[in-house]
């Protein structure tokens, strides 16, 4: 190897890193969360606030802990689905790289824009004339969404939040134990009387919030 | 080891080692179908195992967030979608199958459809008289009945006084529910125990009469023997996609697959091309396309409370749509908001004066593929495409649901079209998804409604099963599922598909 080629090789290597460095690294810790990568984390923040920005009526995205959401939904879908769900992630915080968000400073990772450059980027994909890119969008909405809505502190500010109500037991629940457990767990038991029909009423008391009766259940 | 309780369920954490049990009738699947097949065979001393993949799920089991509720119950985390037009579409894998996460809508479809099944698909026996008894002892045994009206709740009853002042016939859903008081969780689970699922009624039934119920178990292959069945042989699994443990056999004189539409065809195309000689197996494939409207309303509608769907028309059947109202948790129906940050949580804010409503669409000419995906399980690859002529139907559905909104005075509807502005006054938006030329990418539609891929057929060449359910290619080789229906259904599809499930059950007991 003559010392010109060792010093281009040298050069397409620091390029290379460099390269690197500006797609997977210098994203902040991710405490707390098993199933997102930290530059996941910080790009479902990030869409989370320009989503569900603060100062609205309801809890921002921030306050509702999106990213949190979804790293515990993700722990739960399947491999296959996890596995697009990281490649939709991936394919929005550096699809500004390619193609720049708004100025100042577009051309950077999806996550590092401000917040109006980062809703301008999520509007584009929204309201594309491509339905594959309208599609992209759709997906990364669902499940912000599906995070955001289901934070206790969303639902009860929309009044929202499930009803208490009375389960009978019945001839079934005599026949199988709780998920995970042997039969041997059914615990002998009367059936109780079903169902009355009675319609819930408007003030009945929901599971969490405003005038909750019991502490509220873990999220899944 | 042989297992040998009789009239018990079994459940993952029981089994030790392999499987091996010996039945007169082993069937496939404890949905609708399935259910239905296993209690009436078991009360008429056949000797029933039912086989299930999925585990049961108690009350204290049932997740009240949609998203995390339909990664548990539904194959693929809930995830599946179809390919060439994408559409999100799901299938349970629980004790019980799609009627524990159902809102549990009982509708036994007008005559014209089965003459219609009649005359296309060279039918005798299949006509709406010929069906009435098995859909009278399917509503019988489920006391199915309109839904009340002191459950109804606003969102509802604003359909009905919007078709009324339009003119339009409506009337309450049928469903297999005693005892409903409102909660609005048929998706997630029933915590009242008031929804007759599978779990609750059939399956009990199946066991009272001496079945056995095998879950977490995922069949793989039926065996066979020449033109005859041998039984069915498969896995343990661990519930929600874990690892396949004890091998599992069933030896039976009969078998009924009721895996479902998406299921059936994979499990006959992993069994050597099963059942196939038409070339049928997994062809076909229909569904009915969904598209909702949310419209707003002045003052707060209270929507979490009421029947999940409660109220239908049927008036626009023959043009290809019916409407129903539709509630889901509210992390799904969010989905339905419009627009990007201020906006957007501006829209979602309005969700409690908001109502849903949707039309599903009789696409019948619009077909598609199922066939195995890469790897062991029964996960298929589904491709379907919207045909032409059957776009226009979103077009008109909307326009007539935006007019319920107008007559039922919300004050402004949010289309979710592509092209349309993300919320217009009622009329406008009638009159502008009516003139619109549509493409079928203008929305995203949904559906849980699948049929076909396993159709019934006068003619052996261009079907898979006879009108009892039989295979045309094997003696004793049976399928209880949508998958049969020659063409949709136009309506909901679990009462018929029940209804056909309880003629297949007769046959096989006539038979033997």
């Amino acid at each position: 190897m003559t010392p010109w080629t060792a010093a281009a090789l040298l050069v397409v290597a620091g390029l290379a890193l460099a390269a690197a460095a500006r797609l997977w690294l210098g994203y902040p810790p991710a405490p707390g969360l098993r199933a997102l990568a930290r530059r996941e984390a910080a790009f479902l923040d990030a869409a989370a606030d320009a989503m569900f920005p603060p100062g609205g009526p309801l809890p921002s995205g921030r306050d509702a802990r999106v990213a949190e959401g979804l790293d515990a939904y993700l722990r739960v879908v399947p491999a296959r689905m996890r596995r697009l769900m990281r490649l939709l992630f991936a394919l929005l915080e550096h699809a500004t790289l390619v193609f720049p968000a708004p100025p100042p400073r577009g051309r950077r990772r999806f996550s590092s824009l401000a917040r109006a450059q980062r809703a301008a980027v999520l509007e584009a994909w929204r309201t594309s004339d491509v339905f594959a890119r309208r599609l992209v969008f759709t997906s990364l909405r669902a499940l912000l969404v599906n995070a955001y809505v289901a934070d206790r502190g969303v639902l009860s500010a929309l009044g929202l939040a499930p009803y208490v109500v009375e389960t009978p037991v019945a001839e079934a629940d005599l026949l199988y134990p709780p998920l995970g457990m042997p039969r041997s767990a059914i615990r002998p038991t009367a059936t109780t009387p079903p169902s009355d029909g009675r319609p819930l009423a408007p003030d009945a008391p929901r599971l969490f919030g405003p005038g909750a009766p019991a502490a509220p259940e873990p999220r899944p | 080891m042989t297992a040998a309780l009789a009239g018990e369920v079994r459940v993952f954490a029981d089994y030790a080692g392999d499987v091996r049990e010996e039945a007169d009738v082993a069937v496939v699947g404890s949905g609708p179908c399935g259910a239905v097949v296993a209690k009436e065979l078991a009360e008429a001393g056949r000797r029933v195992v039912l086989l299930e993949e999925g585990p049961p799920f108690t009350p204290s089991d049932f997740v009240l967030d949609g998203a995390h509720s339909m990664a548990r119950t539904m194959r693929e985390g809930g995830l599946r979608a179809t390919r060439g037009y994408v559409m999100p579409t799901l299938q349970a894998i629980c004790l019980g199958g799609g009627s524990l996460v159902n809102s549990a809508i009982c509708v036994r479809p007008p005559d014209f459809v089965f003459d219609a099944w009649c005359e296309d698909f060279e039918l005798a026996r299949t006509r709406g008289k010929d069906l009435a008894p098995h859909f009278d002892a399917v509503s019988d045994f489920l006391g199915i009945a309109p839904t009340p009206e002191d459950v109804q709740g606003p969102r509802n009853l604003l359909f009905r006084d919007g078709c009324r002042a339009l003119g339009i016939a409506s009337e309450p859903i049928p469903r297999n529910v005693r005892g409903c008081r409102g909660s609005g969780e048929c998706f997630t689970g029933c915590r009242s125990r008031a929804k007759q699922s599978m779990d609750l009624s059939y399956v009990p039934a199946a066991l009272r009469a001496g079945a056995r119920v095998l879950t977490s178990v995922q069949v793989q292959g039926v065996r066979t023997q020449g033109a005859r069945v041998l039984g069915v042989e498969g896995r343990v699994v661990a519930p929600f996609g874990g690892p396949a443990s004890h091998r599992v056999r069933v030896d039976a004189r009969v078998v009924v697959l009721s895996a479902g539409c998406m299921a059936t065809p994979i499990l006959l195309q992993r069994s050597g091309n099963l059942a196939n000689r038409s070339g049928q197996v997994g062809r076909n494939l229909q569904f009915h396309p969904g598209v909702m409207m949310t419209g707003v309303f002045p003052e707060r509608v209270r929507p979490e409370f009421g029947a999940t769907q409660g109220y239908q028309s049927l008036a626009f059947l023959e043009q290809g749509f019916k409407l129903e109202t539709f509630w889901a948790p509210p992390t799904a129906l969010a989905l339905r908001m419009p627009g990007m940050g201020d906006a957007f949580v501006r829209r979602l804010a309005e969700l409690p004066r908001s109502a849903t409503w949707d039309a599903i669409l009789s696409c019948h000419r619009s077909l598609g593929t199922v066939r195995p995906r890469r790897g062991s399980g029964l996960d298929p690859v589904i491709t379907w495409h919207f045909h032409p002529d059957d776009v226009p139907l979103l077009g008109r559905a909307t326009a007539v649901l935006a007019r319920i909104f107008e007559a039922a005075g919300a004050e402004k509807v949010l289309p979710g079209v592509h092209g349309l502005p993300d919320e217009l006054p009622a009329r406008e938006a009638a009159e502008a998804l009516a003139r619109r030329a549509w493409k079928a990418t203008d929305v995203v539609s949904g559906s849980t409604h699948a049929f076909c891929t396993t159709r019934m057929h006068g003619d052996p060449r261009r079907g898979v099963v006879d009108e009892s359910g039989r295979c045309h290619d094997l003696d004793n080789l049976y399928v209880a599922d949508t998958g049969v229906f020659p063409r949709c259904t136009s309506v909901n599809p679990m009462l018929t598909a029940m209804a056909l499930a309880h003629r297949t059950a007769a046959a096989i007991r006539d038979r033997a």
